[in-house]
């Protein structure tokens, strides 16, 4: 198991040795059960750093905000960043340096196996415990949680509140790491692809009506680009202005700006951003699931980047962020690819 | 004037408003959220906040001004799309959302008149409905100048008493829905209204979010424009548009022409919800950006609603409905910023 003193530990020392700049990592959020986001300077306030079923965010996306932040800065600090991170988390970092969007030497990864279980769903556990608030979520030996609540500790079931991500998790503990804490525990999903299968097996009918009702609700927050640490593009099509203007383009040049997608929340834009989204996720995406949790309307966005992960490993044997060093799988080819799809 | 409503009655009430459409909270999945319903049945008002508040019916996200196009001699012509006038009941209204139509009031129905938005504004009738026990875990409307059972904006209170709703009409509109169905309708008693007024006391004191001395914040922000404080609060924050488009009292929007075909011209302008969360909503066109970073689009978010807003209508531009808190991916927490705000020393 994760000793969180060990993780307490290993901050307290890259900071103190001024190996980093700051360490990404988790914090309790003083006024939920959730936890937060926590980018510790000081090694002082160490004793803030917590690791639990509630870090589900996926810290490797702010690497991406460093970066555009070193590239305001006149003098930056050229010091890596640490950042904490769980299986999926570390194999969203492998595909930033396989895309070449940072460098290993920027990043100072420290690990953390899930071991046995993962993160959890909060909605799963409200549902779970009628009513009743939980203050606080453990790990538990074996695969459980220990929940406690005003009537005290309880165990419950990894699989029963497990987010659905978790479920299908195929790196239970990180594939790129400085430190690891805890187990290399194997943990293989018997059906990696279970929740897309469902989504499969509908007709066509049924799927049309299905996305129609569900990217319907979207109001284009854009939370799940922001969430998603491969959505680091600095121009995307659906922004209605070009990021890449600088002083120097040309009136002509930004005339010629194509508007892709309307910023209207109808259902032709709306289809046209999710799947312009999964298809540019395709063979990147970790299913870290972040897109699906930060939602505000529960759009079950997994489903689409989790097939499309599918289809990449059935047809090309692909599997996304375990080798930094593979070449991208849109931008690289094989003779033995299979071309019958092609008509 | 107050009446009671019996539960039982409920249904009868809604049915008689068959002139009127009416919005209510629907859930579907976990998520309540205003849709228009056609059978009263299906309505029952336990719900939690309402995932967009009636913003989305009042100042909806698209709304097409005008439509233009070129006839057969390659004329303009341009033809304008107000809204029809059609009274709109919307029920269930938490006083928080309620209160946020009289701040959006403010900016559509004041120096300028917003056509579109008072053509949805003046048809809408709000029944709204005191929180007995607090619909998000993250309300903080008594921080805010608001109450549980505020009247602000509302032209119907409800009070849910057992097994009746304790009925306050508040204005010429409530009057009209009151009537149209009289039989139905109660003498309220002085228990009745005791018990209301009970219920209303034991709610305030259910709250668990509270901005200390909120008063003196305005003051304090006003000094704090260049404080790198906005770069620590914001360093979590991943840019989407959540806080602002689920928030009922944000109204920024952008104004756009949709063009379905260049040859012969004909297209939409369209106004669509906006925010200054966004990187391109401050974006010139010169590639300058005058809010480069997430620092200054989350101060913008504060400091629009705590001292802007404040200055320029003497209210703060949030009631405390606590959205943008829960559904905030990342825990950002606009009570929690503004604590620090308060206890902040440069």
């Amino acid at each position: 198991m994760v000793k969180l003193e060990e993780l307490k530990e290993a901050v307290k020392n890259i900071l103190d040795q001024g190996k980093v700049k700051y360490v990404i990592a988790y914090k309790t959020n003083p006024n939920s059960l959730r936890t937060v986001p926590f980018f510790i300077k000081d090694s002082n306030d160490v004793d803030q750093i917590t690791w639990n079923p509630l870090c589900v965010y996926n810290l490797a996306r702010f690497l991406v905000d460093e970066k555009r932040r070193k590239a305001r800065e006149k003098n930056p600090d050229t010091r890596p960043v640490g950042v904490v991170v769980k299986g999926c988390d570390s194999r969203a970092v492998n595909v930033l340096l396989q895309e070449n969007y940072i460098k290993r030497q920027d990043v100072y990864i420290i690990g953390v196996s899930c071991e046995k279980t993962g993160v959890i769903d909060e909605k799963k556990l409200t549902k779970k415990l009628n009513g009743r608030r939980a203050q606080k979520v453990e790990f538990g030996p074996d695969s459980q949680f220990i929940v406690t609540t005003r009537n005290g500790q309880e165990k419950i079931s990894a699989a029963e509140i497990l987010a659905d991500r978790c479920l299908e998790c195929q790196a239970n503990f990180p594939v790129v790491y400085d430190i690891l804490l805890g187990e290399e525990t194997k943990r293989k999903p018997e059906k990696p692809f279970q929740s897309v299968e469902k989504i499969e097996s509908l007709s066509q009918k049924e799927k049309w009506a299905f996305w129609q009702k569900e990217l319907g609700k979207c109001i284009r927050c854009y939370a799940c680009r922001s969430a998603c640490p491969m959505c680091y593009c600095d121009e995307c099509v659906v922004d209605t202005i070009n990021f890449a203007v600088t002083a120097e383009t040309t009136a002509e040049e930004k005339a010629q700006k194509i508007k892709w997608v309307e910023k209207s929340p109808l259902l032709s834009e709306n289809f046209i951003y999710h799947l312009v989204r999964a298809l540019h996720l395709a063979g990147r995406c970790v299913d870290c699931g972040e897109c699906e949790r930060a939602c505000p309307f529960d759009i079950p966005l997994r489903f689409l980047n989790k097939k499309l992960e599918k289809e990449a490993k059935e047809l090309f044997g692909y599997k996304v962020g375990f080798d930094p060093d593979q070449p991208p799988l849109l931008s690289s080819f094989k003779d033995e690819d299979p071309e019958d799809f092609i008509w | 004037m107050e009446k009671i409503l019996r539960k039982k009655d409920f249904p009868e009430w809604l049915k008689k408003l068959n002139g009127y459409s009416l919005y209510a909270p629907v859930k579907d999945g976990d998520l309540w959220n205003y849709e228009l319903v056609s059978n009263p049945e299906n309505i029952n008002l336990n719900h939690s906040n309402t995932i967009l508040s009636p913003k989305k019916i009042i100042f909806p996200q698209r709304e097409v001004f005008l439509e233009f196009s070129t006839n057969d001699k390659g004329r303009l012509q341009v033809k304008e799309n107000l809204p029809e006038e059609k009274k709109t009941v919307i029920l269930g209204v938490r006083p928080c959302d309620a209160k946020a139509v009289t701040l959006t009031d403010k900016v559509f129905d004041g120096d300028i008149i917003d056509s579109y938005y008072n053509k949805r504004r003046k048809s809408a009738f709000l029944v709204g409905l005191a929180c007995n026990e607090p619909p998000s875990e993250n309300c903080f409307c008594l921080s805010v100048g608001g109450s549980p059972y505020s009247k602000e904006g509302l032209d119907i209170l409800m009070t849910d008493l057992g097994n009746k709703y304790y009925i306050e009409s508040l204005t010429e509109k409530g009057n009209e829905l009151l009537n149209s169905a009289p039989n139905l309708f109660l003498e309220a008693t002085a228990k009745d209204k005791k018990d209301s007024e009970k219920i209303h006391l034991e709610s305030e004191k259910k709250l668990k979010r509270h901005i200390k001395d909120t008063a003196k914040i305005p003051a304090i922000l006003k000094n704090m424009f260049d404080s790198p404080f906005w770069d620590e609060e914001s360093m979590s924050c991943i840019r989407c548009g959540i806080c602002t488009y689920l928030c009922p009292t944000c109204h920024c929007f952008d104004i756009n022409d949709e063009v379905i075909s260049t040859s012969p011209l004909k297209g939409k302008r369209v106004r669509t919800w906006d925010t200054c969360q966004f990187p391109d909503f401050t974006m010139h066109s010169s590639g300058h950006n005058p809010r480069p970073d997430k620092a200054s689009r989350l101060r913008q978010r504060v400091l629009h609603k705590f001292l802007y807003f404040v200055e320029r209508y003497n209210d703060y531009m949030c009631v405390g409905c606590g959205r943008c808190v829960s559904k905030c991916p990342v825990g950002i927490d606009i009570v929690e910023i503004l604590n620090k705000v308060r206890d902040y020393e440069s």
